[in-house]
């Protein structure tokens, strides 16, 4: 399994140089650079030739490339940058004197706590469903749960979390309407200090709007599963031995109906953080997703090249985490 | 006549399937029995309702959409109709128990062997885990697989077919039952394995003494196995006879032909195997006439008229049908 797993860090360097390269020449090819503007105003065609000197985006784009990757010692330059493989991620342009990793320290917590509770809600609320759906086939308990499983697939969070802040936060005033409820300093550096009311009321919202989607796939493949699974031969070996249905059930049905709802965990997964874009965005949540999509209005180059490879990072590592749980779920599969 | 124990007394047995299309009628009132010790043989078509009869007496049925219907089903003297769920759960996987046609599904894959062994005998004998275990061993062992106490810790994926299914055998022995329903577990093996299965619960029963009943469409098996043989057709019983009188003196078309299909060591080559000419009747409307006659060589104007009901023509010897093969008259 270690052997497994080293293998798979190995092969994901590859991918990760062709997604940095990507971006990079994606980011530059787009009209605009990062110092057309400060505030409203254009800035003096000079001033803008001084910065972009000073930041390097005059050298030929190879070279810059790799001045954020490798470092400038490296390429035998003048400059500061010590390269992304030294875990240099380089300035922002936008927000000057801020380094990437400045940004990414304090947004990139917002946003994991985010994620991460509507990872939660998404399998505490889905699998739970599905299953009670299952067991109740054909009654109006299955009926309702799976037609609002279908309603939360397809509400996009972008039109839900207008309507959840429309109700809960302007109608009933329940709920604050945009904003995070967690400051730095993050214990271990992205946990929350205080799990207290201002945390949870800031976060009841964004979370719903974003996990609810995901809740509702789970539900439905853990349902279409489960169903699946009692069908089985082995579960009538399981009734036929004498057990009692609740036994039948809980030893013998759920872990084999589990595996194809892990399987989609990673998708599921990948489907939150670009969620986060959009929550973050409606909720004016200082988050990671938010800030990457201001960065690329602003051609903060550095920023969107750094957060994407760390999406890219965050992704793998949570497929691997699929991959890992899957195989425990099944003993059949093994990997080596 | 058989003097041993009754154990288990099947009398007129329905069961019915109510689907989109109508209701299929799987088991039209059967009625047998079942002595102590006993190997019954159970022959005849795919979808004559041999598996449909056992799951109704274990109580097997998702229901709806089945409905099972009998005037008794006693085993062990108690009518199991009578029995509450949870009584019933006693008597399944104890003292009944049942292995069916598939080994490769009939194991939960993501559990091992070993758990699965283990299962019945604390849940019936509330024997402890390591108790269990070792008992557990003693099972695989009684089933010839090789190293027994290791392959505990394997799950099925691990185990060839063969094993599988006499892993599934030690499930059911695991409690000592009275009672094994085995149906169809040679199908879906090779020859050779099929036979060692057969010789290995052959072998089994004569230890530990339960009542058998082979499910089977392969006369063959039966004939190296049972001591009686009840034949199938369309939900109904349509033979019931001691094995050398079954395959000596067949009374039933049916059963007839049956026997002259199967391929035999004298048989020259350019003859061809005689097969059963039609198809089975569609089981969605009760048969008013003798479900067998479209096909029967011997049919009379009376078989379109009424369904013959099981009866004695001899010392254990029942058949359902009107007619007299042996002059073609009616009886
Ligand atoms: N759940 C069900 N719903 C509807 N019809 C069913 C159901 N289960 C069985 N049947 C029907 O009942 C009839 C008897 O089936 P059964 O499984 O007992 O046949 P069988 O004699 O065991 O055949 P085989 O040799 O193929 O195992 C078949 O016609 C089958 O289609
Ligand atoms: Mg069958």
């Amino acid at each position: 399994m270690a052997r497994y797993i080293f293998r798979r860090i190995l092969q994901f360097i590859p991918v990760l140089i062709a997604i940095s390269l990507f971006t990079f020449v994606l980011m530059q090819a787009i009209p605009g650079g990062p110092f057309d503007f400060a505030g409203d105003r254009s800035l003096p065609p000079t001033i803008v030739a001084n910065l972009e000197a000073k930041y390097h985006l005059d050298w030929p784009m190879w070279k810059q490339y790799l001045s954020y990757m490798i470092g400038d010692d490296i390429l035998g330059e003048e400059g500061g940058s010590r390269g992304v493989i030294r875990g240099d991620f380089g300035p922002s342009y936008h927000f000057r004197g801020q380094t990437v990793a400045d940004i990414i320290k304090i947004t990139l917590p917002v946003s994991a706590q985010l994620g991460f509770m509507s990872l939660l809600l998404a399998i505490i609320i889905g699998i739970p469903a599905g299953i009670i759906a299952a067991l109740n086939q054909n009654s109006w308990i299955d009926y309702t749960t799976t037609f609002g499983a279908v309603m939360f697939v397809s509400i996009p969070n972008m039109v839900l979390a207008p309507i959840l802040i429309w109700i809960f936060a302007l109608i009933l005033g329940w709920f604050p309407v945009a904003g995070w409820g967690a400051k730095p300093p993050y214990l271990l550096g992205f946990l929350p200090t205080a799990l207290n009311k201002e945390f949870f009321s800031h976060a009841i919202m964004p979370v719903f709007a974003l996990g609810t989607g995901s809740a509702a796939g789970i539900a439905r493949l853990t349902r279409a599963s489960l169903l699946q699974v009692i069908g089985e031969d082995y579960i009538r070996t399981a009734r036929a031995k004498g057990l009692r249905e609740r036994a039948v059930i809980v030893i013998h049905a759920l872990k084999n109906s589990l595996i194809p709802v892990v399987t989609i965990l990673g998708p599921a997964f990948a489907a939150l953080l670009t969620g986060t874009f959009i929550v973050e965005q409606i909720f004016g949540i200082n988050g990671m997703g938010k800030h990457f999509v201001t960065s690329v209005g602003n051609r903060d180059y550095q920023v969107i090249t750094s957060v994407t490879l760390l999406y890219a990072v965050v992704l793998v590592i949570a497929n691997l985490v699929v991959d890992i749980t899957y195989a425990w779920l099944d003993p059949r599969i093994r990997y080596d | 006549m058989d003097n041993r124990e009754v154990i288990l007394d099947i009398q007129d047995l329905h069961a019915r399937f109510h689907t989109q299309d109508g209701v299929v009628h799987a088991v039209n009132g059967i009625t047998y029995q079942v002595h102590a010790g006993e190997t019954l043989g159970i022959v005849g078509e795919s979808g004559c309702g041999k598996s449909v009869s056992m799951l109704s007496v274990m109580d097997l049925l998702a229901k709806p959409p089945a409905e099972v219907q009998a005037e008794a089903i006693l085993f062990k003297g108690e009518d199991l109709q009578h029995f509450s769920q949870a009584e019933m759960r006693k008597v399944r996987g104890s003292n009944m128990t049942m292995i069916f046609q598939d080994p490769m599904t009939s194991l939960n894959p993501v559990l091992t062997v070993g758990f699965q062994i283990k299962e019945p005998l604390k849940l019936h004998l509330g024997m402890s885990d390591e108790e269990a275990t070792k008992r557990a061993a003693e099972l695989l062992e009684l089933v010839n697989i090789p190293e027994a106490e290791n392959r505990l810790s394997d799950f099925p994926h691990q185990f060839s077919g063969g094993m599988r299914q006499r892993a599934m055998v030690a499930i059911a022995l695991a409690c000592n039952p009275t009672l094994l329903i085995a149906d169809e577990p040679t199908t879906a093996l090779d020859v050779t394995i099929q036979a060692q299965l057969v010789e290995l619960v052959k072998g089994i029963q004569a230890k530990l003494g339960m009542a058998l009943i082979w499910i089977t469409h392969d006369l063959g098996v039966v004939a190296g196995l049972a001591e009686r043989v009840i034949v199938m057709y369309a939900g109904f019983v349509v033979e019931d006879a001691q094995i050398d009188e079954l395959y000596g003196n067949p009374l039933h078309p049916y059963t007839l032909a049956l026997l002259k299909s199967l391929p035999r060591l004298d048989q020259r080559k350019e003859e061809a195997l005689a097969t059963i000419e039609g198809l089975p009747p569609s089981l969605l409307e009760r048969p008013q006439s003798c479900p067998f006659e479209p096909r029967c060589e011997f049919a009379k104007p009376k078989c379109k008229e009424s369904n013959p009901l099981l009866e004695a023509v001899g010392p254990d010897h029942k058949i359902a049908c009107w007619v007299d093969i042996k002059t073609g008259e009616l009886r």
